[in-house]
């Protein structure tokens, strides 16, 4: 069997696009940047030194997870969550709500989805996508990164769900179980905003927002002494690129699916400031893009001395000073 | 629907398969040996580019066209090959949205 009517699209991120997927099938008309917005998943953080991470890194959205809950909190939806520690038990609540025509996400490690080519495929513990049937010994999938709906193997489907390492998904999944009969999207679009300009701004801790794009900055001409060899090392600042553009950002690390956000939600709020804050954060977003480039270009040709990771440093400084002075403005926009 | 003006030209076509050449300084490859319909990346074209080249090309097409391709699950379709990257750059002069 596969669930009528659901409407598989792909998006730019899969958390915020199989949200997105639950929430039209649900029958709210929401578009993935206004979901990616409201639920303040703008962001960044630079982890120089954690006991999570092999290697210094940073992260350009919230963590994973907390769209959904900043989602339910602004707009008034529920979503009903399920983990498990038995993977018969969490194949069967999944079948159960399957043969209830319910569709639901699922939280795998990215590597198991076989309908992905191989060469493309990289162990993530936080992919989401939406399970919308089943037959036979088959689940019918639908991947926001995915053009078609395809159809996974059971087993892959568990290993996926109950990988192990690092954020193991514990066979989480989750569907939604209330829609409000209202939804204020003024009061949402403004809470998202003022939120996103609060953890960019204003979060009292240093390597988080702008002062940790700052310590991105400052710090990662010190990546070397982390680095086993330049071939580490240039693994290491090619995944600059990764990071920003692969993992599902919609391009420059989520710049330019907040600035569509903007855009989209300017008529919504009467803000038409907003719209042009959109091509300011589009720039901001080609900035970034320079940096991709940049970081794969020296990653790639092993030109990684220290006038190269100056020059790195120097274009991230440029980024947050960029950004410190968009997100004041957001924040005076949306006074 | 695709009409005589969202069909790319044959000239449009050799000059992305001039641009990439040019951008990621490709060398002895004669671009008519590279075929139109075949994937760029992890295929079998005679150009066989990698994930840290899509950045390239992606950041070359705004340059030369004008063109952001903001998301990413569009640009893995918009640069999967030659036929892909012309129809998109046709279908972005009649109709730009990015």
């Amino acid at each position: 069997m596969i669930i009528q009517n659901f409407n598989h699209k792909m998006a730019a991120h899969c958390e915020s696009g199989t949200i997105t997927s639950l929430l039209n099938h649900g029958g709210l008309n929401i578009t993935e940047p206004l979901v990616f917005g409201i639920a303040s998943g703008i962001f960044f953080g630079y982890f120089h030194k954690m006991k999570s991470f092999a290697f210094p890194t940073f992260i350009v959205r919230n963590k994973p997870g907390q769209m959904r809950t900043n989602i339910e909190k602004r707009l008034g939806v529920k979503f009903q969550t399920y983990d498990f520690n038995n993977p018969a038990k969490g194949q069967q609540t999944l079948d159960q709500l399957l043969d209830r025509n319910i569709p639901t996400a699922a939280q795998v490690d990215f590597f198991y989805m076989d309908y992905v080519p191989s060469w493309e495929r990289v162990h993530i513990n936080v992919h989401f996508l939406a399970v919308i049937g089943r037959e036979d010994n088959k689940y019918i999938i639908s991947d926001a990164y995915f053009p078609k709906v395809v159809e996974l193997d059971a087993a892959s489907l568990e290993k996926g769900r109950f990988a192990g390492g690092n954020m193991s998904p514990k066979g989480f999944i989750f569907h939604l179980d209330k829609l409000p009969s209202d939804i204020d999207y003024n009061t949402a679009i403004i809470k998202g905003i003022k939120k996103a300009c609060f953890y960019m701004l204003k979060i009292p801790i240093p390597f988080l927002g702008i002062r940790g794009m700052r310590m991105f900055a400052r710090k990662v001409t010190e990546w070397p002494k982390f680095a086993r060899d330049t071939e580490h090392l240039s693994h290491e600042i090619m995944k600059i690129n990764i990071l920003l553009e692969d993992q599902g950002t919609g391009g420059a690390g989520f710049r330019f699916m907040y600035a569509t956000f903007l855009q989209q939600a300017a008529d919504m709020v009467g803000k038409p400031g907003l719209k042009e804050l959109s091509g300011e954060l589009m720039k901001i977003g080609d900035g970034w893009r320079e940096i991709s480039l940049f970081s794969a270009r020296i990653g790639k040709n092993r030109d990684l001395g220290p006038d190269k990771l100056k020059q790195l440093s120097e274009m991230i400084y440029d980024r947050a000073d960029v950004e410190e002075r968009f997100f004041k403005s957001l924040s005076q926009a949306i006074k | 629907m695709i009409t005589d003006m969202t069909i790319p030209t044959e000239e449009l076509k050799l000059e992305i398969k001039n641009l990439i050449m040019s951008t990621l300084a490709i060398e002895g490859i004669n671009p008519a040996d590279v075929d139109n319909d075949q994937p760029l990346f992890g295929g079998s074209n005679a150009l066989t580019l990698d994930s840290v080249d899509a950045i390239e090309i992606i950041m070359a097409i705004q340059r030369t066209y004008g063109i952001r391709i903001a998301d990413q699950s569009l640009a893995r379709q918009v640069i999967s090959s030659i036929n892909t990257i012309a129809l998109f750059i046709t279908e972005q002069r009649q109709n730009p949205t990015t």
